[in-house]
């Protein structure tokens, strides 16, 4: 195997498999926003709560699901509290709380009062994750689901077809506030811009698919349609990036490299999807033109321009992967992007400014372009990898503020951190 | 359902889609197949190791299966379009008056039948909805009235149907399912009355009678002429059976009243008569397939076993497929007469109680605005309520979106009756999920504790959440805005294509209009377009209709106008004459009104999809086929 590996720039190295790993297949992992854990989704039914700072298991999340954990999310934004929400391939959401320590104690008083758990009667009740409420209403599996940043929203899709977006109107009481059926597949993936109420699908049907609410009604306001076979992931860029990844030494950077810079911080964070096609793809909005017409203080209902999007496709990464890509990260502090998939790869890569000056001078010109800076090989042995994604180093080796660790799921159960490391003798 | 499937031999020419899940069902039979332990199978592989053998999907699997739904509506589409209509008109010449041929032998043969075996014959029958007539208003920039002229000029006009098809047959009638309309709207408000009967509320129903007819239903009551939400309830929330009205739609109750007084009265068979339906809605097929709506409900028991169940409205297009329809027999729709049809060219029914009922000499006008798109239920009850508490007053606040309005009536401070319409599939989640019962929205097995509140519903966004337990009706409806908005409708994406096919707009100029895709906000200037027509109805009473057919006295007693009229008139609508007419109904057909006027619900009941015992089952398949990856 992989024996003629081109040597890159940076090595991913093992630093731990999360102990003790699942006996059945896991599928995707959440880190925490603000502690060191994450949940990760498994077909047993269960989500396993693990530490990012022993690297074991601290919590296992059993008794809600009637078959297999697809999807897990961490609400942003709590205060005392973990809230955490799963779905499942038995059509519905679960809502789940933990207290964390010092936070407000009274939405957790509710225990107690009736133990009608059949199997376990733990007397740690405290420590333990409640289940808080259910959403259903898909007609079958749950494939994924996310948290608007602010913690307003949660969306969820679904081999029916449709997104479902629901709001958290108070503790635990959700509404549907909008059903999407804009699909004609199975949809794949979720997922919310970081500084708007925009979401985005991925799907089946080739296409992925960009919401926003139009007054009450949320509505399809741009549809991409370049990968040519199944979508299954679909990540936005994060938020102000420019001033943290390949764009922050602008000393030497001439006149149009500057104004490319300033195009891209008015299309805001881009979008990358990942395909059955064996491509990483990077989407980016055109900008608004006419943003004097937007502020004139017409009243919204005569709203003169539509709020339909166009995105167009800015690049296609390198190609890295010999079978379908299921899983591409963003980091959200170096804006290096990470995709795993079936044929049990990983491959990180970097954005960088075009060295040889060639082709035309469009409009829409691409300055930058993308290298793969690390590869490793059966990251988790012949197993395909579900789900990647970026976390804060959390463990006592930690070697610099804000250093991040890779975090793979596999479809043996393991759940393996990675760190990413300078080649050494290689600039 | 199942006696069009075995009479279409539906298994032969049905294709599962994609998602169907039912024919995998067999895989366990299949026990040599290895288990693969790590779940991994790919579609290929499944695909290839063993063919399934072919599927045997009903109808009832497909409307009860979560995932090809869209198979069973293909079917009924497929069942029930306009070529359904061209092939049954061209197979059976019009019978225009059998009952005087039953009647008086020396009559039958001056009928048009000469040369015809008379069980051949068919009386042709349309209902047509106002929301399918402001469709067309919209398209041709007329009024809902003339659309209404022009689709019987189309149907029995001389201009129309008649003029080609093997026989020339055409339609006898064509009936405004506004007038029958207003029987469900008087018998909503009785039957919203006696559910809130102190009575009613002391006889609890048996367990297993959820839906069935002889239930009151339980408050907050539903309204059931949606056939998408009737459908979706049965297939997905059967706990929401007990709560929805048993009146049955008008279109259902059209085709009852015609077949069931042609045949109990006249000994004019229910097969005989060929009723279509002209609705905004594609799930109204759905509806006009169901077992309930058939003769078997109303004829005698006796009569029924010599015969097969005969469905109260054999056929439903969609104004779309009118248009169709038309263009197929080489009619220009747009160039037929906007005028009415004139009493002459009029066959009456044969019952003269029931003609004026059913063809009233002043055109039955649509509603006003606030009484929304989709028949006004919700409005009509209000109103009856509001007649019985003189002083009282209507309060009407927007819900979180457009398709959420709470009405109160209010009298001084006290709130009297609370209601609220609840359109949109997103909406209806949220009305299901407050009237889930605790027990099973838990999840079952979790942990204990956590919260035991139930998720309030919310209602006006002025007087803080309403618990949706506390409403007494709620007018639900499938789409967003309600019916005018129907799935049939000619939508925003094909006016212009309709309009160039029917000569309006020449495919010039269609192709010098920029050629943009219209967006929701098109779509909304459209939708208001279509319901500025179906509300304009109430205004135009005075254009249509000939002079003479006028002059004839209204079935409606002026001389009730008197102490009774604030109890009996309701929205123009006189609850005695409906009842009255009701009564008539049901003497000469022998039938009680409640047989005639209600119907029934019932879970669908499947061995397919994710019922909550088979869920073992389901997940044992899910994993041999890879977990639905």
């Amino acid at each position: 195997m992989a024996t003629s590996q081109k040597t890159h720039s940076h090595v991913l190295q093992p630093l731990a498999t999360l102990s003790p790993p699942s006996n059945s297949r896991t599928w995707q992992t959440a880190p925490h926003p603000s502690q060191p854990i994450v949940a990760t989704a498994c077909s047993d039914r269960s989500v396993r709560v693990y530490s990012l700072t022993s690297f074991t298991l601290l919590h296992p999340i059993t008794g809600g699901h009637k078959r297999s954990v697809r999807s897990v999310g961490w609400k942003p934004g709590t205060r005392g509290q973990s809230v955490l929400a799963t779905g499942s391939f038995d059509a519905s959401a679960g809502i789940w709380r933990r207290r964390e320590d010092g936070g407000d104690p009274q939405d957790f008083t509710h225990h107690g009062a009736k133990r009608g758990g059949e199997e376990d009667d733990d007397d740690d009740d405290d420590d333990e994750y409640q289940f808080a409420c259910i959403l259903d209403g898909h007609e079958s599996e749950i494939k994924s689901l996310a948290w608007s940043p602010s913690g307003q929203y949660l969306a969820t899709c679904s081999r029916d077809k449709s997104v479902w977006i629901w709001e958290e109107l108070e503790d635990d009481n959700f509404e549907t506030v909008a059903v999407l059926q804009e699909h004609d597949g199975d949809v794949k993936c979720v997922n919310w811009h970081p500084e708007e109420d925009l979401l985005v699908s991925a799907s089946y049907d080739d296409t992925v698919r960009l919401y926003k609410e139009d007054s009450d009604d949320w509505v399809q306001v741009a549809a991409i349609d370049g990968h040519k076979m199944t979508v299954w992931w679909a990540e936005f860029e994060g938020a102000g990036m420019s001033s943290k990844d390949w764009r922050k030494e602008t000393k030497d950077l001439d006149e149009k490299q500057r104004n490319y810079i300033e195009a891209l911080e008015r299309s805001g964070p881009r979008l990358a999807t990942c395909s059955d096609d064996c491509s990483v793809r990077i989407w980016r909005r055109k900008p608004r033109e006419r943003q004097d017409a937007a502020n004139s203080g017409i009243p919204s209902i005569i709203r003169s321009a539509a709020i339909d999007e166009e995105w167009f496709q800015e690049a296609v990464l390198p190609q890295g992967h010999s079978r379908a890509i299921y899983s591409v990260s963003w980091s959200q502090k170096t804006g290096l992007l990470v995709s795993a998939g079936s044929d049990g790869k990983i491959v990180v890569y970097r954005e960088r400014w075009k060295t040889t000056e060639s082709g035309a001078h469009g409009d829409q010109e691409t300055l930058s372009e993308w290298e793969v800076v690390a590869e490793f090989w059966e990251a988790h042995g012949v197993y395909e990898i579900n789900h990647v994604t970026w976390a804060t180093r959390r463990d006592k080796g930690v070697r610099w503020e804000g250093e991040e660790v890779i975090v793979s799921t596999g479809d043996d159960g393991e759940v393996k951190v990675w760190t990413l490391n300078e080649q050494s003798g290689n600039s | 359902m199942s006696a069009i499937l075995s009479a279409d031999d539906l298994n032969d020419f049905i294709s599962p889609g994609v998602a169907c899940i039912k024919p995998i069902e067999t895989l366990p039979a299949q026990s040599e197949t290895p288990i693969n332990p790590y779940e991994v199978t790919t579609e290929d592989q499944v695909a290839a190791s063993v063919p399934p053998p072919p599927a045997q999907i009903s109808l009832t699997d497909c409307l009860a299966c979560s995932g090809c739904v869209t198979s069973a509506e293909a079917v009924l589409v497929t069942l029930q379009s306009h070529t359904e209509v061209l092939s049954t008109l061209d197979a059976h010449p019009s019978l225009r008056a059998p009952w005087d041929a039953r009647n008086d032998t020396q009559n039958g043969t001056s009928n048009g039948m000469n040369g015809h075996d008379e069980s051949e014959g068919k009386l042709f029958v349309a209902s047509v909805s106002p929301q399918a007539r402001a469709s067309l208003a919209a398209v041709f920039s007329i009024s809902e009235a003339e659309a209404g002229n022009m689709i019987a000029q189309l149907l029995s006009g001389d201009l129309g149907l008649r003029n080609g098809g093997a026989h020339g047959s055409d339609f006898t009638w064509v009936i405004d399912t506004n007038v029958t309309r207003e029987a469900c709207l008087v018998a909503a408000a009785d039957e919203v009355t006696n559910a809130l009967s102190p009575e009613a509320s002391k006889s609890p129903s048996e367990p297993g009678s959820e839906g069935a007819i002889d239930t009151t239903p339980k408050k907050p009551i539903l309204t059931s002429a949606c056939p998408g939400w009737i459908c979706y309830a049965e297939k997905t929330h059967p706990y929401i059976l007990p709560y929805i009205s048993r009146l049955k739609s008008p279109q259902a109750l059209t085709g009852t009243l015609i077949k069931s007084v042609l045949s109990r009265r006249y000994n004019i068979p229910p097969s005989q008569v060929w009723h279509v339906a002209i609705m905004p809605c594609f799930d109204k097929k759905l509806e006009a397939s169901r077992s309930e709506l058939t003769s078997s409900a109303w004829s005698d028991d006796n009569d029924a076993s010599s015969q097969d169940p005969v469905r109260d409205v054999d056929c439903v297009i969609t104004a779309r497929e009118l248009l169709q329809l038309a263009s197929a027999r080489g009619i220009n729709f747009a160039s037929l007469p906007r005028s009415a049809l004139t009493e002459s060219q009029r066959t009456p029914f044969p019952d003269p109680k029931l003609d004026t009922f059913l063809f009233p000499p002043a055109r039955r006008a649509n509603q006003n605005p606030v009484a929304g798109s989709s028949g006004g239920y919700l409005y009509h009850i209000l109103r009856t309520y509001q007649a019985r508490h003189p002083g009282s007053s209507i309060t009407v606040s927007r819900g979180r979106n457009a398709d959420v309005v709470e009405y109160s009536l209010v009298q001084g401070s006290t709130t009297i009756f609370k209601t609220a319409r609840y359109y949109g599939f997103r909406n209806i989640q949220n009305l299901v999920r407050a009237l889930k019962p605790a027990k099973i929205s838990r999840l079952t097995g979790a942990k204990p504790g956590g919260v035991s509140r139930r998720p309030p519903g919310r209602g006006g966004a002025g007087g803080g959440p309403t618990d949706i337990k506390e409403y007494a009706y709620v007018e639900v409806m499938a789409c967003p805005g309600g019916c005018t908005n129907g799935g049939g409708q000619v939508k925003v994406s094909e006016v212009q294509d309709v309009r160039v096919a029917e000569g309006l707009v020449s495919a010039e100029e269609a192709a010098a209009a920029p050629a943009t895709k219209p967006g929701p906000k098109e779509q909304k200037a459209w939708l208001a377009r279509v319901d500025e027509a179906y509300y304009s109805g109430s205004e135009d009473d005075s254009v249509d209709g000939d002079g003479d057919y006028k002059m004839q006295d209204s079935g409606v007693e002026n001389g009730a106008n008197g102490v009774v009229v604030q109890e009996d008139v309701v929205n123009g609508i006189s609850k005695r004459y409906i009842g009255d007419v009701m009564g008539h109904w049901s003497e000469i057909t022998g039938v009680d009104t409640q047989t005639l006027l209600y119907t029934s619900y019932r879970k669908v009941e499947s061995d397919v999809g994710k019922k909550q015992n088979d869920v073992e089952r389901v997940v044992a398949l899910s994993s041999s086929v890879g977990g639905g990856w």
